[in-house]
């Protein structure tokens, strides 16, 4: 039987093979799990849906396999159809393996031909992509479809312009000037870098910094902290900054936006999804906070533990990283004076924060010592302008001053 | 027991390209051949042919040398050499097939295979009965010569092309029956060798199914080697009469007798699907005895697959090879696909007629709205200079796209332009495409630039109102 790429729930249309599990010839058992996948979102590992022996891997690991794409060859065994389906709906994580729909086989869908006006070459790819030529509009003069149409549909799914992160050319190789190693960009390294380069393509960056004075709060945290830690909650300064943003954002709402280009509209979001990046042993993750406006401190603390600890553990479920509308990121645990992120695209904006440190301010004409952080905002100069960046950093550090209001 | 990959019945051009390509894809290929490697086209069709056109060609050419300035006495003929020459030939390219199956370690048995199984074959062979059990096979037996009621080859008169080839004198009269390519091609080399040649034909036009226009020029060819044309005339019968052979033939229920050395039966070619135990294992065949398959050459049974002329129109070695590939990829476990778009066909006549994709009615009765253009030889300075100026170049566009639908051309030498004219459609190529692109002077290959330039009015070479 075919064995093709399930259905992985969540709208997901294709993920990265990242390992196999098992290899050619190897004998497997129904729900043994063959391959490590990573999608937009999270990496699963998949299940055997029937007993039998690998006859043939037909995706090498660091491809993109879609939803429905044959990925291997298994000699024996059919399909358990029905049972599969009645699964209960379940994330896909490390550690819930299920996957919702049957995974039975079906005959692989033969190519046709086409009169779609292409090169033989180009429609021999097409083939061996499984693409129908007849869906995927050429950008060529009279509508001649190219090595990149294909290409990029391949990877979309659907035609169109190239987004932003797609190349329209394959890249020449590099120089080598001396000894080197070379490590495949894949996994949540890749994902990490296409995403980030969507971003830079897409929105028109622009950073601004301010000062928030942290000495009152610091206090403020030192009481909580009391309250906190008996009842086994981790209370950092984050709650309170989360809580800062959340009335910025309310004042300044064009900050909790995505600009959607397909419309050409402005999405003002009115939800409070706040992101939290974590830093993990692959790459940068960033775990969401849902209805940070509706938690308290202690709620808000709660939540950052467990998310983070899940994305350390590799088992955060693809639900928690999804649907931000802000997103913090904390460089300050290192050190640096002060940084320029990455928009989270589709999000409006992002926030960097950094090191508290004791330093001279001039406060009533006298230099004394203060709790200072430098917070850095980067935002998409389409939907924002530097003023009303500024206006909601100053808000946000009016409240970080002012932690009794937060609370 | 041998067991295989894939086997392959058959090593002709279907065949042969098959097996190669199969190999590249490290399969375990056996090929059955019952005769000869490489088939009816490099054994007895078209290689030989063409080695005796060329043949015939140079005699005409040493004939009509003194228009150029030669003083020519009389030209000999030694047809026994002429024979061997051609043997040579085909020996060297059979040999180099062979060849390439050594280097590729495909396995070559010499004896008649039909199926036991769906997965396995019996084949006799000099050395006796052997089983191949396969997890493919490929179906390329090809084709045999059509024969009609009355005229069955008996060694001495009656024969078909591959007798046609293998003469062993210039007969000084020769009836070909049948209008056709093969005829055609034959009937006309030996009318260039000096024979006296009648081509009886059952419809109303040589090469049936061929553009008027084209085979107009041809027909002019015909009349001018002094052969004799009997149209909508049948051949009833024959008999030996004072060592010649007495054809009756019908025309139009009016009945005519035709003396004749050799009469050469050229009625088209019928696919070799018999004594295969086909219907044995279930595959299905048409009404005319082709193998049916779909367009990844696959059989209506799993795991056999035909390619060339035994599983279908247009019989044509090309076709097969191409066919072979398809097949070779599909068992690979690629996603490919028979997706041809230009099909070109050649006819080796005096002068030679090439064609590919659409012509003018077709295109038309696709419902295209068509623009045409064409230019004559007569305008071509390379081919006023080789003194060869019979025909023309024409090109069918669709006048909304301006793409390239078809070229049609007849002339000297055009075998040689219609590969450039398959391009041209495979790529969607506009006319203007052509009619840009440079094309070396002095060639017979600008023509099909000014071909492009005429659907525009445009022809630098010919005056266009």
């Amino acid at each position: 039987m075919e064995w093709k790429m399930p259905d992985l729930g969540e709208g997901v249309q294709e993920g990265e093979i990242v390992k196999w599990l098992v290899k050619e010839g190897e004998k497997i058992s129904h729900d043994q799990h063959l391959v490590e996948i990573m999608t937009d979102k999270a990496t699963m590992e998949i299940p055997s849906p029937t007993d039998g022996v690998i006859e043939k891997i037909l995706v090498k690991e660091g491809q993109i396999a879609k939803v429905g794409q044959v990925m291997a060859e298994i000699h024996g065994g059919a399909a358990p159809f029905a049972e599969k389906r009645v699964e209960e709906k379940k994330q896909p994580s490390v550690e819930k393996r299920e996957i919702k729909k049957e995974m039975g086989p079906r005959p692989l869908e033969a190519p046709r031909s086409t009169k779609a006006l292409a090169s033989p070459f180009i429609r021999q790819m097409a083939r061996d992509r499984g693409i129908d030529l007849e869906v995927v509009s050429g950008s060529g003069p009279d509508g001649r479809i190219t090595q990149s149409d294909v290409l990029s549909y391949a990877r979309r799914g659907s035609s169109g312009p190239l987004q932003a992160g797609e190349t329209q050319e394959a890249p020449s190789p590099l120089p080598s000037f001396g000894p080197e190693e070379r490590v495949a960009l894949k996994g949540l390294r890749r994902k990490i870098a296409e995403h980030m380069i969507a971003s830079r393509r897409t929105a028109a960056h622009f950073t601004h910094v301010d000062e928030a004075d942290f000495t009152k709060l610091i206090a403020f945290r030192e009481k909580a902290k009391k309250i906190a830690e008996p009842i086994g909650v981790k209370l950092t300064y984050l709650p309170y900054i989360i809580k800062a943003v959340i009335k910025g954002l309310k004042k300044y709402r064009t900050m909790n936006a995505s600009l959607d280009d397909s419309s050409h509209e402005i999405v003002i979001k009115n939800y409070y999804n706040i992101g939290v990046a974590v830093a993990t042993e692959e790459g940068l993750i960033v775990p969401v906070i849902k209805n940070a406006d509706q938690r308290d401190i202690l709620d808000l603390a709660k939540e950052i533990s467990r998310l983070s600890d899940a994305a350390r553990a590799r088992k955060i479920a693809l639900e928690d990283l999804k649907g931000g509308t802000f997103t913090l990121t904390n460089i300050g645990s290192i050190g640096g004076v002060f940084s320029a992120p990455i928009i989270n695209w589709p999000e409006v904006a992002i926030m960097g924060l950094h090191k508290i440190k004791p330093t001279p301010v001039v406060r009533e004409n006298a230099i004394v010592v203060r709790q200072i952080m430098t917070i850095s905002i980067s935002a998409d100069h389409r939907v924002v302008d530097g003023a009303e960046v500024a206006a909601f950093l100053k808000e946000v550090i009016q409240f970080i001053e002012t932690p009794e209001e937060l609370a | 027991m041998k067991q295989v990959d894939v086997a392959i019945i058959g090593a002709g051009p279907g065949g042969y390209v098959a097996a190669i390509r199969l190999a590249q894809f490290k399969k375990n290929v056996v090929v059955i051949e019952k005769e000869n490697v490489g088939g009816v086209c490099l054994n007895i069709g078209c290689i030989p042919s063409k080695a005796m056109i060329h043949a015939s060609e140079i005699y005409q050419k040493m004939h009509h040398a003194a228009e150029i300035g030669f003083t020519v006495g009389s030209v000999g003929i030694d047809v026994k050499k002429i024979q061997n020459w051609k043997e040579g030939i085909v020996k060297r390219l059979t040999g180099g097939i062979g060849q390439l199956f050594k280097a590729h370690k495909i396995d070559l048995i010499t004896g008649e295979a039909r199926f036991k199984t769906r997965r396995m074959l019996l084949v006799k062979s000099a050395g006796g009965e052997e089983e191949v059990a396969f997890d493919s096979a490929i179906i390329a037996t090809g084709s045999s010569s059509a024969i009609i009621p009355g005229f069955k080859p008996e060694g001495k008169y009656v024969g078909t092309s591959t007798e046609g080839l293998s003469y062993s004198e210039i007969p000084k009269e020769l009836c070909v029956i049948g209008g056709g390519y093969i005829g055609l091609e034959i009937g006309s080399l030996y009318a260039g060798l000096g024979s006296a040649v009648t081509v009886v034909e059952a419809t109303a036009s040589l090469l049936p199914g061929t553009d008027p226009e084209l085979v107009q020029v041809v027909a002019r060819e015909l009349r001018r080697r002094n052969v004799k044309v009997l149209l909508n005339t049948k051949a009833v019968s024959w008999k030996e009469m004072g060592g010649k052979a007495k054809i009756l033939v019908s025309k139009e229920g009016k009945e005519e007798e035709l003396t004749s050395d050799k009469i050469l039966v050229a009625v088209g070619r019928v696919p070799n699907t018999k004594n295969l135990d086909l219907e044995k294992i279930g595959v299905a065949l048409d009404a005319k005895d082709f193998i049916k398959v779909n367009d990844q050459l696959k059989t209506n049974i799993d795991g056999i697959y035909a390619i060339g002329d035994c599983a279908g129109q247009p019989m044509l070695a090309h076709k097969a090879s191409k066919e072979g590939l398809v097949a070779a990829a599909v068992i690979a476990g690629k996603r490919e696909l028979y997706d041809v778009r230009a099909m070109p066909a050649v006819i080796f006549t005096t002068p030679e007629i090439a064609t590919v994709g659409l012509d003018e009615a077709e295109a038309k009765a696709e419902g295209y709205t068509v623009k045409t253009g064409k230019f004559p030889f007569v305008a071509s300075g390379k081919a006023l200079a080789s003194g060869e100026t019979d025909g023309f170049v024409k090109m069918v566009v669709d006048a909304k796209t301006d793409r390239v639908l078809g070229l049609q051309m007849v002339g000297a030498g055009v075998s040689n332009l219609i590969g450039e004219a398959a391009l041209a459609i495979e790529m969607g190529a506009t006319s203007e495409d052509m009619a840009r692109t440079v094309h070396p002077h002095p060639t017979l290959t600008e023509t099909l630039m000014e071909a492009a330039e005429t659907v525009h009015g445009t022809a630098i070479h010919i005056f266009q109102k």
